[in-house]
């Protein structure tokens, strides 16, 4: 059973920035729901006020300025998904938001939720990762932007302080040259949390064809979410061809192995991050 | 807290407490019964309603999020004496054994049929992926939805 509690509708960041410095930790923010009135359902959490950030008409744009693209914290995975901006200039986030959860949850859930949530599972943002994106924080206190990764001190828990609010997250277009990858595994199609995936950008050079760029993170393996940079090193330079993908995923599964440990299912994922991480390649390159 | 909004195709106002779900407002506050509970947790679908057009788990919406918006139930999709065409499909089809996901998957299939009159078998499959069934195996489902392409 749900305990009661206050229910603020600010129509404006300030105001809801205010409200929240006024409450701090007594009071949560709801955009969605799909996470939160489960916590509040089994009494996890018991805020004494709940703000809906949902009628802050900032917060649910997804826009495009000098080549930026902006999205909202508010926005729904549906509205990302049906984005021809996403789709063009991020394609990487919009496949990875279609496998979240159910179209139920999709129509509500956000963007944002799915970040504060932190889940290490959490299908947004490994993407968002490899797109390099930079989130834009609110507080009484003042406005800034901050790494992605930055926001994450462990599972389930950001850095965020209590009165701090995730206003939006942003990344640079991709050019018509980077080419995105998504490969999401789970117990079933839907409605399963992930147990994996992978997340990439590739971009080629023209002569030979070799790695200019490569931006790796996997989800769901590690308690925070982070970019594989010994991989993406290791390839830059390199054609993509089976010896190359498969001495990076050796790395990718030492890193994830030094972050989480080894674990009953590390035999398992071993080599279903190398056959992941190819199919994403693979897609990568297929979209050429 | 006194709540305002569409419900199938009528203003509405109710007077519930603002911890209410949807699901919780339409079931005790209107008594509207059609839409059920299977888990509470947003993981079945059988407590599909339709929020602005769109399919949405009723259990996992708070009552203050539907002030000034537009609800559609099973109740509102046909009667007895007159069945919406999903509903007849059903029947004809097979399509309903316990009946308790039914009214969730006639909502989604509504949502379906109304933005996309001509759905592969992949989309139809798509639009359900959010509604359990654990009588059916979904194939008569899936059936009685098609049936009904333009």
């Amino acid at each position: 059973m749900i305990p009661p509690f206050d229910y603020k509708t600010p129509k404006t960041l300030q105001e809801a920035s205010n409200l929240l410095w006024g409450y701090k930790e007594r009071a949560k923010i709801i955009a969605g729901g799909t996470d939160l009135v489960i916590a509040l359902r089994n009494e996890a959490l018991r805020p004494e006020a709940l703000i809906d950030i949902t009628h802050i008409p900032e917060l649910r744009k997804i826009e495009e300025q000098d080549g930026v693209i902006c999205i909202g914290a508010a926005v729904t995975h549906s509205e990302i998904f049906s984005s021809s901006l996403i789709h063009q200039y991020g394609k990487v986030l919009s496949d990875a938001v279609s496998e979240i959860g159910s179209p139920q949850i999709r129509n509500i859930g956000t963007i944002g939720g799915n970040i504060i949530n932190a889940s290490p599972a959490g299908d947004s943002i490994p993407p968002l990762l490899v797109l390099d994106a930079m989130a834009t924080v609110v507080s009484a206190e003042g406005r800034k932007e901050v790494p992605l990764p930055h926001l994450f001190e462990s599972p389930y828990q950001t850095t965020l302080k209590p009165y701090e609010i995730l206003v939006n997250v942003q990344f640079k277009k991709l050019s018509p040259s980077m080419k995105g990858g998504f490969v999401r595994l789970a117990r079933r199609e839907g409605m399963a949390i992930a147990r994996m995936s992978v997340a990439i950008v590739l971009e080629l050079e023209k002569r030979e064809e070799r790695i200019e760029e490569i931006r790796i993170a996997i989800g769901a393996v590690t308690p925070t979410p982070q970019r594989m940079s010994e991989a993406e090193g290791f390839l830059k330079g390199r054609l993509p061809d089976e010896e190359s993908l498969r001495k990076a995923s050796t790395l990718i599964s030492e890193a994830i192995i030094k972050r989480s440990g080894i674990r009953p299912s590390t035999s398992y994922k071993r080599p279903v991050v190398e056959a992941l991480f190819k199919r994403a390649v693979k897609e990568a390159l297929v979209r050429r | 807290m006194k709540i305002e909004f569409t419900l199938n195709g009528s203003l509405t106002k109710v007077d519930v407490p603002f911890h209410w779900t949807l699901l919780r407002l339409l079931r005790e506050g209107v008594g509207l019964t059609g839409t059920k509970e299977g888990c509470g947790i947003g993981e079945c679908g059988a407590c599909t309603v339709l929020l602005d057009g769109m399919p949405v788990n009723s259990c996992l919406i708070l009552a203050p999020k539907i002030e000034g918006r537009s609800i559609e139930t099973v109740e509102g999709l046909g009667r007895r004496d007159l069945l919406h065409p999903l509903q007849k499909s059903f029947i004809e089809h097979g399509a309903i054994q316990c009946g308790f996901c039914t009214p969730g998957m006639l909502m989604a299939s509504k949502a379906l049929l109304d933005r996309n009159p001509q759905p592969t078998r992949k989309e139809i499959k798509e639009a359900i992926s959010g509604n359990l069934c654990r009588c059916t195996g979904y194939q008569q489902i899936i059936e009685a939805i098609e049936a009904l392409k333009k």
